[in-house]
């Protein structure tokens, strides 16, 4: 074997136990969905992500196979005025929290493609800028979970 | 004759002075009450609403003349608002629960008018008020009979660009409006409403403006 093909060979065998031993780089929790009022086709999603990694991550992209589309807003108050604006990305800071919440950023799902009730259950796929994927079930909910 | 004017004069300065008593005393009995520390943005005068002429959600005219008789809270928004409008009117519905444990308080009535009546009807207002809770009323109307109420009370709202699909988002002021017995805007809940504190600025709200229970 020529020597120039054991880093090659050594790093393959490496490379799944690097990719075990990175583990998730985001964890999510508070994950709830509100429930839509009847004849309104659109929800809002919301949790909590803490980025895991010493780098700052964004949040690049949610689909569900639940919606026909699904966007990331932010309500705010200026002025007085309730305003709401997508967001393309959000950012995590490294070791950081961002949460998605009531009157603040939310998921905008769009177009149910089943009848969505509280106690259903929605699957939710995130995105990573470093290529990383976190599936979530997010329960429908009537009211926010108290925490 | 000179004494006679004079003393015309003196009467009618007493009378004047006397006049300008009561008046004081009328304006100022209501304040006899410290105007309370509230999270609520009491206004320091109550606002009479012009008249207005909207329709609630059983198609009833929802005029000034509704407001008249009993407390109520105003809301607008609109029911493609997925985020702020469901907040804003579930906090509501916490805040009649937390008035029901205090059962004597005049209960307020609440409203939820909507600024895009191109898309709510009031069958749809009917259904999305339910829900939240059922004594919440809806209520939208035209263009310019909305401007009428909103204007007046200081309710601004504005509709977003369309997407592909023909949604849009509406701009529209986060507060809610209490209206006193007599029609007139007197203080703005802003949110996020808990309804603990809520509750306890309405009472306070109520009591500064001479409310006993």
């Amino acid at each position: 074997m020529r020597p120039s093909c054991l880093p090659a060979i050594l790093s393959l065998l490496l490379l799944p136990i690097a990719a075990w031993s990175a583990g998730p780089s985001v964890n999510a929790s508070h994950v709830w969905i509100r429930q839509a009022p009847p004849g309104i086709s659109v929800l809002a999603g919301y949790f909590l992500l803490h980025d895991l990694t010493d780098k700052p991550l964004e949040l690049e992209s949610v689909t569900s196979p639940d919606f026909a589309s699904v966007q990331m807003h932010r309500s705010f108050v200026k002025d007085g005025q309730e305003q709401m604006e997508p967001v393309p990305s959000v950012t995590l800071p490294a070791h950081g929290s961002v949460e998605f919440k009531p009157g603040d950023y939310h998921l905008m799902l769009m177009q149910p493609k089943r009848n969505l009730f509280a106690g259903d259950v929605v699957t939710l796929t995130l995105e990573f800028s470093d290529g990383s994927e976190l599936t979530l079930m997010a329960p429908v909910r009537r009211d926010p979970p108290q925490h | 004759m000179k004494f006679r004017t004079s003393l015309v004069y003196a009467g009618l300065a007493a009378l004047a002075i006397a006049a300008g008593l009561l008046a004081s005393w009328l304006v100022f009995q209501r304040h006899e009450q410290p105007r309370p520390q509230t999270a609520a943005l009491l206004l320091h005068d109550a606002k009479p609403l012009p008249d207005f002429d909207l329709k609630d959600s059983d198609g009833q005219p929802f005029t000034k003349s509704s407001l008249l008789g009993h407390w109520s809270l105003l809301y607008f928004g609109y029911t493609h608002c997925p985020d702020a409008c469901p907040t804003t009117l579930a906090a509501l519905n916490q805040v009649m629960g937390e008035l029901a444990r205090r059962p004597r308080l005049p209960r307020p009535t609440v409203y939820f008018v909507s600024v895009d009546p191109k898309r709510d009807d009031l069958k749809l207002l009917k259904t999305y008020t339910g829900y939240f809770n059922p004594g919440f009323i809806g209520a939208t109307g035209g263009e310019d009979a909305l401007h009428a109420l909103t204007q007046a009370l200081g309710v601004d709202y504005a509709y977003g660009k369309p997407d592909a699909e023909g949604d849009y988002a509406v701009d529209h002021s986060a507060f809610v409006v209490l209206v006193d017995r007599q029609g007139r805007q007197v203080a703005l809940f802003t949110p996020p409403l808990d309804a603990k504190r809520t509750v306890a600025d309405y009472s306070d709200i109520l009591k500064y403006y001479g409310e006993t229970w």
